[in-house]
C-alpha cells in the first residue's frame, strides 16, 4: 500500500488507468458525452454509472484530479471547482442561509471577508467575526443559528495561526462544522483532518498549480462531521450520511452555481500536484532565509513570519507544521510612501497579487487587496499601510536577498 | 440468496455476504469512488467490511459525479 504523500500525488489510486493508456491522463477537452443508450445516460444521471454527462457537472480531466486531491488530503469526497473563491461561495451556499450565521476570524483574505460581508449579507447571511486567539470568544459566539465557524491555517496577509484543535473541539462541541481555508499550508503542510477540521477549502491557483499556471479551487469534505447537525443538510443526512455534503454539492449546488473546473486547468493542477512538495520545501527554506535577513534589517520595523521566534505564533506554528511555516511573510516600513519606493526599486521579484508561485512576488495590501475597505476597517483587519506582503518564491534564495539589498539602498 | 442491486433482481451465492464482499464479487468499478446504499441508506465507507446483506436487501452503488438528483 503506497502512502507517501508525493507517491500518492504523481500516480493517485490504483484504479486510475487511462483506457487508451496515455501515461498522462488527457485534456477531455469536450462539453457531452456520448451514451450507448438512453438507459446508460439514465443510470448516470442517477448515480448508479460510473460515467460523464456534461462537463460542467463532472469531466474525466477533473474526476483525475479530484480523485488525487482525496488520496493525498484523506477526505471522503472532494470537488474541485473553478477558483478558491468558488470553493468558498459553494460550501457558504450549501450550509449557510437566510437566518443563519457564520462565525469567522476577523482577520481573513478580503475578498472572502467581501463574499461575506457585502455579497451574501444582503441575502440574509449573518457573520459574527471573532478573534482566532481567544478560542473561547469562538465558543460564545456560535449559538443555535450558526452554520459553521471559518478560519484559515495562516491569516492572510497577518499572519495569524489559529490553534486549529483547540478551535475543532470548540466547534465540535457545539455540533458546528469548522471549514477551514488550508490555501497557505495545502495537505502537504498540514493535514486538516488530523486536527478536526471538518471541511477543508483551497485555492489550487497557488502551491497546487505548479507556478501560477491557471485558476482552481478544491472542496475537501474530511468525513468527521455528524451533517444531521446541520439544518440545511440534516435531511439529507439522514439517508446519505457521512456523504451528505458532496451529494448536496453534487446534486444541488455545484451544479447548479456551475462554477466548475475547466479541464484544461485540471490537468496543468495534476500537473503541479506531482512536483508540489518539492516546491514547497523550497519555497518554505527560502522565506525562512528572507525572514531573518529582513529581520536583522536595519530600515525594517518589523517582519511578520511564523518561523520567527519572534512570531507569537511560533509555538502554535512550530506545533501545527512541523518545522515549515509556509511561503509569505509580512514586514513594514516606516511610512507608505517607503514601502511604495521599495516596491518599485526592486529588480528580480515581481510586483503582482498572488501567493505561492514559483516567482517571488511584493505587493502592498492596503492599496490593492483592501482597497476597498476604509482606513479604520483596515485597521481592525490588521491590514497597516506601512506593511508589504512578499510571497517566496523557489528561486536562488541569495538573489532574491540581493535585490532586497538594492531596494532598500534606494528609497 | 436473491438481492436487489442498482434495481436489478440478482441470485448471489455466498453464505455470508458483506458490503466489502459485495464489492469484489461485483467487479464494482473505481470501488474507491462509489457509495453504497443499502435499503435507502448510504453505508458509512468504514463499514463496509462489517456491513452484511441479507436476502431481500436493496442495495445500489452510487457515484456522485453524474449530476442528476437520485430520487431519495
Amino acid at each position: 500500500m503506497v502512502k507517501g504523500f508525493s507517491t500518492m500525488a504523481i500516480h493517485g489510486p490504483a484504479s486510475l488507468r487511462d483506457s487508451k493508456g496515455a501515461l498522462r491522463t488527457p485534456v477531455y477537452d469536450s462539453v457531452a458525452f456520448e451514451h450507448e443508450s438512453a438507459d446508460s445516460l439514465r443510470r448516470t444521471f442517477e448515480g448508479k454509472k460510473l460515467a460523464h454527462a456534461y462537463s460542467r457537472i463532472s469531466n474525466p480531466t477533473v474526476t483525475d484530479f479530484e480523485q488525487r486531491v482525496q488520496l493525498i488530503s484523506g477526505g471522503v469526497g472532494v470537488l474541485a471547482v473553478s477558483s478558491g473563491m468558488a470553493a468558498i461561495s459553494n460550501i457558504i451556499l450549501t450550509i449557510g442561509g437566510a437566518g443563519a450565521n457564520i462565525v469567522a476570524s476577523k482577520h481573513m483574505f478580503g475578498n472572502t471577508l467581501s463574499l461575506l460581508e457585502r455579497t451574501l449579507k444582503p441575502w440574509g447571511l449573518e457573520v459574527k467575526y471573532v478573534s482566532t486567539d481567544d478560542p473561547l470568544e469562538i465558543g460564545e459566539a456560535i449559538d443555535e443559528n450558526t452554520s459553521a465557524v471559518f478560519i484559515e491555517t495562516i491569516t492572510n496577509p497577518q499572519m495569524d495561526v489559529p490553534d486549529c484543535r483547540q478551535i475543532s473541539e470548540i466547534a465540535a462541541a457545539h455540533q458546528v462544522p469548522l471549514i477551514l481555508d488550508n490555501t497557505l499550508m495545502t495537505p502537504y503542510l498540514f493535514n486538516s483532518g488530523d486536527h478536526g477540521v471538518n471541511i477543508e477549502l483551497l485555492s489550487s491557483t497557488k502551491y497546487i498549480s505548479g507556478g501560477a499556471t491557471s485558476v482552481g479551487g478544491v472542496i475537501i469534505d474530511n468525513g468527521n462531521f455528524d451533517w444531521r447537525n446541520s439544518p440545511r443538510l440534516k435531511e439529507r443526512a439522514q439517508k446519505q450520511g457521512s456523504m451528505a455534503l458532496i451529494a448536496a454539492l453534487r446534486q444541488e449546488v455545484y451544479r447548479n452555481v456551475g462554477a466548475c473546473l475547466a479541464p484544461h486547468n485540471a490537468y496543468l493542477q495534476t500537473l503541479g500536484l506531482e512536483t508540489m512538495s518539492l516546491r514547497i520545501e523550497k519555497s518554505c527554506a527560502n522565506t525562512q532565509a528572507l525572514a531573518g535577513y529582513l529581520e536583522a534589517h536595519p530600515r525594517i520595523k518589523g517582519v511578520n513570519y511564523p518561523g520567527l521566534m519572534s512570531s507569537p505564533y511560533h509555538e502554535i506554528a512550530d506545533r501545527q507544521f512541523g518545522g515549515r511555516y509556509g511561503g509569505v511573510l509580512t514586514f513594514d516600513l516606516e511610512t507608505e510612501q517607503q514601502c511604495f519606493a521599495f516596491t518599485d526599486a526592486l529588480q528580480l521579484i515581481r510586483r503582482a497579487t498572488n501567493i505561492n508561485d514559483n516567482k517571488t512576488l511584493v505587493i502592498h495590501p492596503s492599496s490593492t487587496i483592501f482597497a476597498e475597505y476604509t482606513d479604520e476597517e483596515k485597521l481592525e483587519m490588521g491590514v497597516r499601510p506601512t506593511m508589504l506582503r512578499l510571497s517566496v518564491g523557489i528561486e536562488d534564495h541569495e538573489d532574491l536577498i540581493a535585490d532586497l539589498e538594492e531596494g532598500f539602498r534606494k528609497p | 440468496m436473491q438481492v436487489s442491486i442498482n434495481g436489478e433482481q440478482r441470485q448471489i451465492d455466498s453464505e455470508v455476504l458483506t458490503i466489502a464482499t459485495l464489492l469484489e464479487l461485483e467487479k464494482v468499478e473505481s470501488p474507491e469512488m462509489v457509495s453504497v446504499q443499502v435499503n435507502g441508506d448510504i453505508v458509512d465507507r468504514k463499514h463496509y467490511q462489517q456491513t452484511k446483506i441479507g436476502a431481500g436487501d436493496e442495495v445500489d452503488f452510487l457515484y456522485f459525479m453524474g449530476g442528476g438528483s437520485t430520487p431519495w
